[in-house]
Parts: structure tokens; C-alpha cells; sequence
């Protein structure tokens, strides 16, 4: 007995190394890799110590309206200046913590509600299953960035009602997803086990089937982030937080649209901020895909 | 209501019309009142800064434009975007394959605003090649008889208005500023399908059917584009029903960015201006396409794939 529980966790362990060794091979994915702790390490230091590089409020932009016409990138200012007087490496070093934090908790939170909600419905089936499965359809019948559009407009145009609108958005996904794995473990050998022994629906909903449902669901939401930024960033770029002083990386892309002609590095160096993330993401995503699925492992 | 009533003759006005558009009851049950009415066919009233009316008047005029955009998109992703998917497989791992694998993943990887911006950038502020901004240059159609307040005779849809009453200067402008807005909805969606054709065709070039073709000595283009070509089709097909979810998507900010007169346009403006009306008609008539272009879908899978039938 001892000894299947050792091979067990050798066998777990083993799995384990494959799986990194699988994904370190993938030489773009630890590029990915990288440049995604990059980002991450800027939001921690926005988080914990603005001071270092001179930062006191990292929520709000710093305008200076004595010289409001976008500079070019110097000495001073390394990425030039945005209208009106905003220093733009320094706002897109806090844009990215604003960015990457409310995408997290966009993807999340959506993970979240969605996976109970397909659980639940996989798991009791039913008049259940029909009724939350046809209001997930109702979600998909209009393209995602019309209902983000239209759930903010219902809550009011500011930047928690957009959080609110994208997890709104988000959650059909991860229910649909979650559905369809819950509905191949409930047939499992462990399920009819916890079964046997007397385990409560609960219980086996929560404790064995969502536990098990999670590492695809992770590697989703990994592969999600880089989306909801660009969703978070292109409703913020159309005018969907007014008068805002945040930093945020679409909304420091508005701001830059009118000097496109003479100032293009106020678009350029926002948009080349949001797209290495979301490339960065997409190629970590490809690596962790293949390490989840075995056919293309070797 | 007449703002110069006052005294009991406003207190009156004031009940008429909650009376009439019932403004006394919950929020529910006005939107089960609007509801009947728009399955009369009246959808209220919208009032932006580029239209103010009844929406279906808007809808009448919007739409057309979006339409002939989606459509130009498209053609655009069929000429481009699955040639490229199919040439990738065929020679893969060659220099033009990385090519072409890199730069769908880095447009898979940018918001569509910004596949826009770029294209501004390249195409209409460094070469200065095409327009960027509205449907038509304003001092071509300034007092035509039948282009009155940035709106186009009989069909709506200026490119097609302008060769039926023979201006084909106007039709060209028109074209040249249909480009830009239609190839970044094309490059938005091309990226996705890039990839999963690519994924599709060489799967299906491992196939068994296909090595007897070639075993047999059927040319490798006839190989090619007729045996692979179709089945790996499929998945494409399959992942559209996503695709047009985002093209409808992309419609709201391409036409936005581009200050195209369509729908999507009208929506943000919508959204800007707290318009209820134009809100709530615009996410019912996204809703409307959507659901109709995925039936659409349904059928054509079905034509192209012979053993699925409904």
C-alpha cells in the first residue's frame, strides 16, 4: 500500500518535470514567458513601491498643461510626451499595473462564476441544465463587444461599471467550457467512488469535480488575458471612461489620436504596450496547450 | 413636451405623458412594453449627434453601410487570408511560412483598434495613399441632388448610389475610403483563420486519401486545392460562426475609429450620448445578424459536408 502511494507521487512528480520540460523546450514560449514577468514585475513595483522610480500616485495621470503639445522622446522624457503633458513611459509603466490587474480580475471573477455555473448545470442536468444553457445562448447571440456595450450603459460609463460589463461578458465562455468537462468526469471512476462512500452532491460537485475542472480552465484563463486586455483597453479607447485621468492603455492611445499626423509616437508606444502583452500571452498560451494535451507530447 | 407650459397646464402634460409611455411602472415592465412594440415594428426614437429619428430610420440608413463593409471584409479575408492559410501548410516550415505565421500571431495578438491605427499610420499618414475618415471626401458630394446631409440615394449605400447616377468620380472616392476601414476588419479576422486552416490543411495532407492521390500522380496543385483544400475547409467554416461574432464586434470600433457612417458607428455614438432608444435597438439588431449569419452557416456547413444533415 505504502509503496502505490509513493509510486503515486513519483508518478505525479514525474508528470510534473515532463510537463516543465515540455514547456522549456518551446524556446517562444519562454520567450512569452518572459516578457509576461516583465509586465508582471512592473505592476508589483506600480503596486508596492512607486517611490523607486519617482512615481507618487500611480491611479492618477500627471498633466502638465504649461506644455501640453506632445514631445518627442529625449533625454527627459525616454517615450516623448502625450496631450496634454503626460510623461508616457511613466504612464504606461502604471497603465500596465491598471491594465493587468482589472484584466486579472475580469478573467477571474468570469472563471469563477462561469465554472459553478457549469458544474451545477453538467452535474444536476435537467430542467437546470436547459434553463442555464439557454441564457448562456442569449449571451452569445450578440457579439460581445455590443453587450460589453450595452451592460455599461445600463450601469453608467465609469471604470467599475466596465469591470462589471466584462465580467458579464465573460463568464458564458467558462460556463459552456466547464459544462463539457464536468459532463466527461461525472462518468469517472472516482465520482461513482465518492458516490459509494455516501459523499453529498455537494460535496462531489464541489470538492471533486471543480477541483478537477480548474487546470484546463487555468490554462484558459491564461490564454484569456491577453484578450481582455485588448477588450478592457479598445472600450476604453472609444470613449467608454469620460473625463478619466486613469492610466490605461487605450485611453492613453485616445489621447495620442489627434497628433497622429505629427506626433506618432503617442499611438505607437501604447499600442506596441498592449500588443507585446497579448503576443506574449499567446505564446505562452501555444506552450501550456501543449503541454496539456498529450498528442503532441513526446 | 412644450417647455413653455407652466402652472397646473405642465403638471398636467407631466401625467399625460407618463401616462403614455409609462413611466410609473418598473423597469421591467416597460421593457415588456417595449418589447410589443417592437414587435410592431417600432423601435423608439434616437437622438446622436449624426442621427436623430425614429431608429428604424437610422437602421435604414446605417445598415447598408455596414453591410457593403462586411461584405468588402469578407472578400478581402477569402482573397487574402485563405490562400495564405492554404500556401503556409502546403510549404511548411519554409522562410514564407514563418513569414506568415508570425504575422497572423502578431495580428491575432493586436486589439483592432490598433490593426487601424497601423494602417493609418502606413497607408494614409507616411504614403498618404488612401483616405481615412468618413465615406466620401465632403467637397465631391457638397450639393448633389441625391447625396442630402451625408445621406445617399435611393439604396443608401454611396458606392452603389453613385454609379447608378452615373458619378463615378464619387463612386471611386467612395471606394478608396471603403478600403481602409474593410482591410482592418479582414486583417482582425484573417489572423484566426490563418491559423486554424493552416492547422486544418496539414492535418488533412497526412490523410490517406490524399497520399493515394498523389500515389496515383494527380498533380500536386490538383492536390492540393481540390482534395485537401475542401475538407480542410471544415474547421474554418465551423469557427466562423465565432469569427462573425467578432467581425460584428470589430464593425463597432472600425466604424467608429474611421468615422464610418454604419451601425456600429451609430452605436457608440449611442452609447456617448445616453441613448436609450439607439442602445437598446442596436444590441437587438446585432443580435438579429448574428443569429441569422450562424443559420446561414448552419446551411452552408451542411452544403459543403455532405454527411451532416439537420
Amino acid at each position: 500500500m505504502e509503496k502505490q502511494i509513493f509510486d503515486e507521487e513519483e508518478k505525479r512528480f514525474y508528470n510534473l518535470k515532463l510537463s516543465m520540460k515540455v514547456f522549456l523546450s518551446n524556446k517562444t514560449a519562454v520567450a512569452g514567458l518572459i516578457i509576461f514577468l516583465g509586465y508582471v514585475i512592473d505592476a508589483l513595483l506600480m503596486q508596492f513601491y512607486p517611490e523607486v522610480i519617482g512615481v507618487r500616485n500611480p491611479n492618477t495621470l500627471i498633466y502638465n498643461f504649461i506644455n501640453p503639445v506632445p514631445q518627442p522622446p529625449s533625454a527627459q522624457y525616454p517615450l516623448g510626451t502625450t496631450y496634454p503633458g503626460v510623461n508616457l513611459l511613466q504612464a504606461i509603466m502604471e497603465a500596465i499595473r491598471v491594465d493587468l490587474g482589472f484584466s486579472l480580475l475580469i478573467v477571474v471573477s468570469g472563471a469563477l462564476i462561469g465554472a459553478v455555473i457549469g458544474v451545477l448545470a453538467a452535474y444536476i442536468g435537467g430542467y437546470l441544465d436547459e434553463v442555464l444553457m439557454r441564457v448562456t445562448d442569449i449571451f452569445f447571440s450578440v457579439p460581445y463587444l455590443v453587450l460589453a456595450l450595452a451592460v455599461g450603459f445600463v450601469l453608467g460609463r465609469s471604470l467599475n461599471s466596465m469591470v462589471i460589463a466584462l465580467i458579464i461578458v465573460w463568464w458564458p465562455i467558462y460556463a459552456r467550457y466547464s459544462r463539457s468537462l464536468t459532463l466527461s468526469l461525472r462518468e469517472s471512476m472516482f465520482i461513482e467512488a465518492a458516490k459509494a462512500s455516501g459523499a453529498s452532491n455537494l460535496r462531489i460537485m464541489f470538492r471533486h469535480i471543480l477541483p478537477n475542472t480548474l487546470p484546463p480552465i487555468l490554462v484558459q484563463i491564461s490564454l484569456d488575458l491577453g484578450s481582455v486586455v485588448g477588450i478592457f483597453a479598445t472600450l476604453a479607447f472609444i470613449g467608454f471612461i469620460p473625463n478619466a485621468n486613469i492610466p490605461e492603455l487605450g485611453y492613453l492611445t485616445s489621447l495620442g489620436l489627434n497628433y497622429i499626423q505629427s506626433a506618432p509616437w503617442t499611438v505607437i508606444f501604447p499600442g506596441l504596450a498592449i500588443t507585446l502583452f497579448a503576443l506574449s500571452v499567446n505564446l505562452m498560451g501555444d506552450g501550456l496547450r501543449d503541454v496539456i494535451d498529450p498528442r503532441r507530447r513526446s | 413636451m412644450n417647455p413653455r407650459l407652466t402652472g397646473q397646464a405642465r403638471e398636467l402634460a407631466i401625467q399625460r405623458l407618463t401616462q403614455e409611455f409609462h413611466l410609473n411602472q418598473p423597469v421591467y415592465i416597460q421593457y415588456f412594453y417595449w418589447l410589443g412594440q417592437v414587435l410592431t415594428g417600432n423601435f423608439g426614437y434616437t437622438n446622436t449627434p449624426i442621427f436623430s429619428g425614429p431608429v428604424s430610420t437610422a437602421v435604414e440608413l446605417f445598415l447598408p453601410n455596414t453591410v457593403i463593409l462586411s461584405l468588402f471584409a469578407a472578400l478581402l479575408i477569402w482573397l487574402i487570408g485563405i490562400p495564405l492559410g492554404v500556401f503556409s501548410a502546403v510549404n511548411r516550415d519554409s522562410a514564407a511560412d514563418q513569414g506568415i505565421r508570425v504575422f497572423s500571431f502578431t495580428l491575432y495578438s493586436m486589439p483592432i483598434y490598433l490593426i487601424a491605427i497601423a494602417l493609418i499610420l502606413i497607408l494614409g499618414v507616411y504614403t498618404g495613399l488612401l483616405p481615412f475618415s468618413g465615406e466620401v471626401s465632403a467637397q465631391l458630394v457638397s450639393g448633389l441632388p441625391w447625396y442630402v446631409n451625408g445621406i445617399s440615394y435611393p439604396t443608401h449605400i454611396l458606392l452603389i448610389d453613385a454609379m447608378i447616377h452615373g458619378d463615378f468620380q464619387v463612386a471611386w472616392n467612395a471606394f478608396l475610403h471603403l478600403i481602409m476601414p474593410a482591410l482592418t476588419l479582414a486583417l482582425a479576422v484573417m489572423a484566426g483563420i490563418i491559423r486554424i486552416l493552416r492547422a486544418s490543411m496539414l492535418e488533412t495532407l497526412e490523410q490517406d486519401y490524399i497520399k493515394l492521390a498523389r500515389a496515383k500522380g494527380v498533380p500536386e496543385k490538383v492536390v492540393n486545392n481540390l482534395h485537401a483544400r475542401k475538407s480542410a475547409m471544415l474547421p474554418v467554416v465551423t469557427s466562423f460562426g465565432y469569427t462573425v461574432a467578432g467581425l460584428l464586434g470589430g464593425v463597432v470600433v472600425v466604424e467608429t475609429v474611421f468615422d464610418f457612417p454604419g451601425i456600429g458607428y451609430w452605436t457608440t455614438q449611442a452609447l456617448l450620448n445616453d441613448d436609450v432608444g439607439g442602445v437598446m435597438a442596436s444590441t437587438l439588431i446585432f443580435g438579429i445578424i448574428l443569429v441569422i449569419t450562424t443559420l446561414v452557416l448552419d446551411i452552408i456547413y451542411a452544403i459543403i459536408d455532405p454527411r451532416i444533415r439537420y
